[in-house]
């Protein structure tokens, strides 16, 4: 039944916007600025480039798997082992990011709003939230999305267009910042900032037709880039490096900036209501895919009865790392590094070998034919 | 019944999350807390630091009692205690105060020289890590030897309003409207304190000495280092004002840094040109010699038109730098009654107050190159752009060329209005001293 669930590509666009973009809220400017100094600006669209150069060979390939997702690709090669593998490096995958983010967003709670409030228990708001959405599915989610992302998207633009007055060109100068080597070698394995496409290769059998997954995929980058791209040149603008290198939270940073006159200050709780609806839409969906890809792994009926585990596992995983320092760590040495494994590496190689093994099945056919 | 379920959850939870997200769990009532309005950090007698706090009495706010007269201190309280480090001696006021210290709405951070001089990096990093501190708090360098941010913040009395905050964030961005002090947040010193291209200033604070007008005496302005028989406006740095009254608390003039450490001040006037080259000025009366009658003065409303044009270029390893300045000005008074007004005389004035002026910038760049040694104008932000990477910006190191510079500076004023008359009329005439 579940598998009859279609949505517009407006939402399945929303969703891929929320997973691609959510980091942008967390440290992402200061992750580009220390990897390409005042040229971060600048890796974002060369990795850009290269992600839509890699989504233009997916989506040639994944033209032969109309409808499918991965885990079907990975039952086409490998039969039900291709599936359970592929579905448990995605469990995985997904766990890891989903725990760290929800550890990100919960202390960045407690730093700027609930200082006195034990982590476990700010935890539990978000913990409970994602779990309601990810019991309720991906249709109201996608949905939600839909709906969130103008709202997000008018609030970033007022916090960004807030600190027009710390504005300044030559903040982004020398113009390739740390250097070329720096952006164009060492930022190529930045296009991790696109590990949220991985949810594309999910969402496939909810979209329908090849066409649609096509589209949504390049809105879902294009819109994507475009956002963090302006997000991390008005943080370079308004903060110039290397000072850009020191902020915890680059974008509630900015909002803090904000002061036109003695009425028109302390913009950041607009920033706190986007960051929190973002991070609810986005860990919502990514408990929900979690759900899903374990019962699809293990051939499970309904999805709905592992949320609640699920929801402890992520919760009690969340909690692992034993301090805010450790979480972005991992989040920005491991997981924006090596994510680009299994959203590029893994899906390419699987749709390259899936591509091989049908035209094989094909040509059987046509022969005994 | 469904519906009915729905609705209890419903209010179930909203009814939770109003208790649970509102930082209940917290329980600091707003009732609880005090707010310190302005933080003085002096070097300690016997400790490292002396802290002092001026908190805000809100109750007293609130009434609008304080207002006037001496009773503006009723606002107000102050206290200092001896301390290692800021947040150990907000740990001890906390000790004696009813209320727990909440920084979220102090508005000035006030050093004294001698620790501005020892170097801030280790208060500003540590007031920045905070998210109570705003980051549009002022920074002020209190003048003089001694506990001179304390008893600058103990001369704070405001006299026409009963809200301090109100009070510090009116007087401290006066600046658009005097030129004589500048905009010097929290935020951007920090910038600039870690800048490989323009350095910080804060805002020169002092205590007026003055009690009666016999008192007053010029002995500390700096008329005579410009080589004039007298002082202009803008000859002066806070505790030097010639002004007696209520008010003794003052600010005027730019304590100027080289990284975090305090390497001089420039004085009113100074200050002006450091708006106008780094492009931040807003307006000013301006006092000028008369071009004709050398004994008396032109006032004009001086405004910038243009952002500044600069300009740097290397020759051999010295900066020569070029600066051009467009301003605007209304003419307030002409004493000599010179028909300065008129098409064919207008020249004569602009072009005088260019000179004025020019040699006023001249005089304060080369000043910040040879003897302060700080580029706190932003120089090096134009050079930065003429290098790829930033290691080349790096190896090149500004901070050490930049007191090597040369400064070619060219003004262009206009005088666009001559006020509500359009004729001056010439009184010598009227005294029977003319033709």
């Amino acid at each position: 039944m579940e598998s009859k669930i279609t949505f517009g590509k407006t939402e399945a666009v929303s969703i891929l916007i929320i997973g691609i973009t959510t980091q942008l809220f967390l440290n992402f400017p200061r992750v580009m600025s220390e990897s390409a100094g005042a040229a971060g600006w600048l890796l974002i669209i060369y990795v850009t480039v290269l992600t839509l150069i890699l989504f233009t060979i997916i989506q040639k390939l994944y033209s032969r798997f109309e409808g499918k997702d991965i885990l079907d690709i990975g039952e086409t090669v490998g039969g039900g082992i291709g599936r359970v593998l592929i579905g448990v490096i995605y469990l995985v995958y997904y766990i890891f990011a989903v725990s760290i983010t929800l550890r990100e967003f919960g202390e960045d709670l407690k730093i700027i709003a609930l200082t006195r409030s034990p982590i476990s228990f700010v935890l539990l708001f978000f913990t409970v939230g994602m779990a309601i959405g990810a019991y309720y599915g991906i249709e109201p989610l996608g949905r939600l999305a839909a709906i969130v992302v103008p709202i997000v998207i008018v609030g970033f633009i007022i916090v960004l267009s807030g600190t027009v007055e710390y504005y300044d060109i030559s903040h982004i100068l020398p113009l390739m910042g740390t250097g070329p080597y720096n952006i164009f070698v060492n930022g190529a394995t930045r296009i991790s900032v696109f590990s949220g496409l991985s949810m594309l290769f999910l969402m496939a059998p909810f979209i329908g037709a090849h066409r649609n997954f096509k589209k949504v995929g390049l809105y879902g980058i294009l819109i994507s880039s475009f956002f963090l791209t302006i997000g991390t040149l008005i943080y370079l603008l308004s903060i110039p490096y290397p000072y850009s290198n020191e902020g915890f939270l680059p974008v509630y940073q900015l909002s803090r900036k904000i002061d036109y006159g003695r009425f028109f200050q302390r913009i950041e709780s607009i920033f706190v209501i986007i960051w929190t609806m973002t991070a609810l839409v986005y860990l919502s969906t990514v408990l929900f895919f979690i759900t899903h890809l374990f019962k699809k792994t293990f051939s499970l009926k309904f999805y709905r009865p592992l949320v609640a585990p699920m929801t402890v596992i992520v919760f009690t995983l969340s909690l692992v790392p034993q301090s805010l320092m450790k979480a972005i760590e991992l989040d920005t040495q491991v997981f924006r590094i090596f994510a680009w494994i299994v959203t590029f590496g893994i899906t390419l190689l699987l749709l390259l070998i899936g591509t091989v093994v049908k035209r094989k099945k094909e040509g059987g056919v046509k022969r005994e034919k | 019944m469904k519906n009915r379920i729905k609705i209890v959850c419903f209010v179930f939870v909203v009814c939770f999350l109003s208790t649970t997200m509102t930082g209940c769990f917290d329980r600091r009532e707003l009732d609880d807390l005090a707010y310190p309005i302005a933080i003085g950090l002096d070097k300690g007698d016997n400790n490292f630091l002396k802290l002092t706090l001026q908190l805000a009495v809100p109750t007293a706010i609130g009434t609008g009692e304080g207002g006037g007269g001496a009773g503006g201190s009723e606002s107000i309280s102050v206290t200092t205690v001896e301390t290692p480090s800021i947040y150990s001696g907000l740990n001890m006021i906390n000790t004696y105060l009813s209320k727990q210290i909440n920084l979220s709405h102090a508005k000035v951070l006030v050093f004294s020289e001698d620790l501005a001089r020892e170097g801030m990096n280790k208060y500003i990093n540590a007031i920045l890590r905070s998210r109570e501190f705003r980051p549009n708090a002022f920074v002020l360098v209190a003048r003089g030897k001694g506990a001179m941010a304390e008893k600058y913040i103990r001369s704070v009395k405001p006299e026409l309003e009963a809200n301090p905050a109100k009070y510090y964030e009116l007087v401290l961005r006066a600046y658009r409207y005097t030129g004589f002090t500048a905009d010097a947040q929290l935020v951007n010193f920090h910038h600039r304190m870690t800048s490989y291209d323009i350095q910080p200033v804060a805002v020169l604070a002092g205590v007026g000495t003055f009690e009666s007008l016999g008192e007053i005496d010029a002995e500390e302005s700096t008329f005579r280092e410009k080589e004039r028989e007298y002082p202009f406006e803008g000859d002066f740095k806070a505790g030097d004002m010639p002004k007696v009254g209520e008010v003794k608390s003052e600010t005027m003039g730019l304590a100027v840094f080289k990284g975090a450490r305090m390497v001089g001040e420039i004085d009113g006037e100074e200050t002006i040109y450091y708006l106008m080259v780094s492009g931040e000025f807003g307006y000013t009366y301006m006092t000028l010699p008369d071009p004709i009658n050398k004994d008396t003065f032109v006032i004009l409303s001086v405004k910038q038109s243009r952002p500044p044009v600069k300009k740097v270029k290397m020759e051999g390893d010295k900066p020569v730098v070029s600066v051009k300045v467009k301003l605007e000005a209304d003419i307030l008074s002409i004493q000599s009654g010179i028909n300065y007004e008129s098409t064919d005389k207008v020249s004569v004035m602009e072009e005088s107050a260019e000179e004025f002026i020019k040699s006023g910038i001249q005089r304060y760049l080369k000043r910040t190159a040879e003897e302060l040694n700080s580029d706190m104008c932003g120089i090096g932000t134009n050079m930065k752009g003429k290098f790829l990477t930033w290691s080349d910006w790096e190896k090149f190191d500004w901070k050490s060329k930049y007191k090597d510079s040369t400064f070619d500076v060219s003004v262009d004023l206009k005088i666009r209005r001559p006020g509500l008359l359009v004729r001056s009329a010439d009184t010598q005439i009227m005294e029977g001293e003319g033709k």
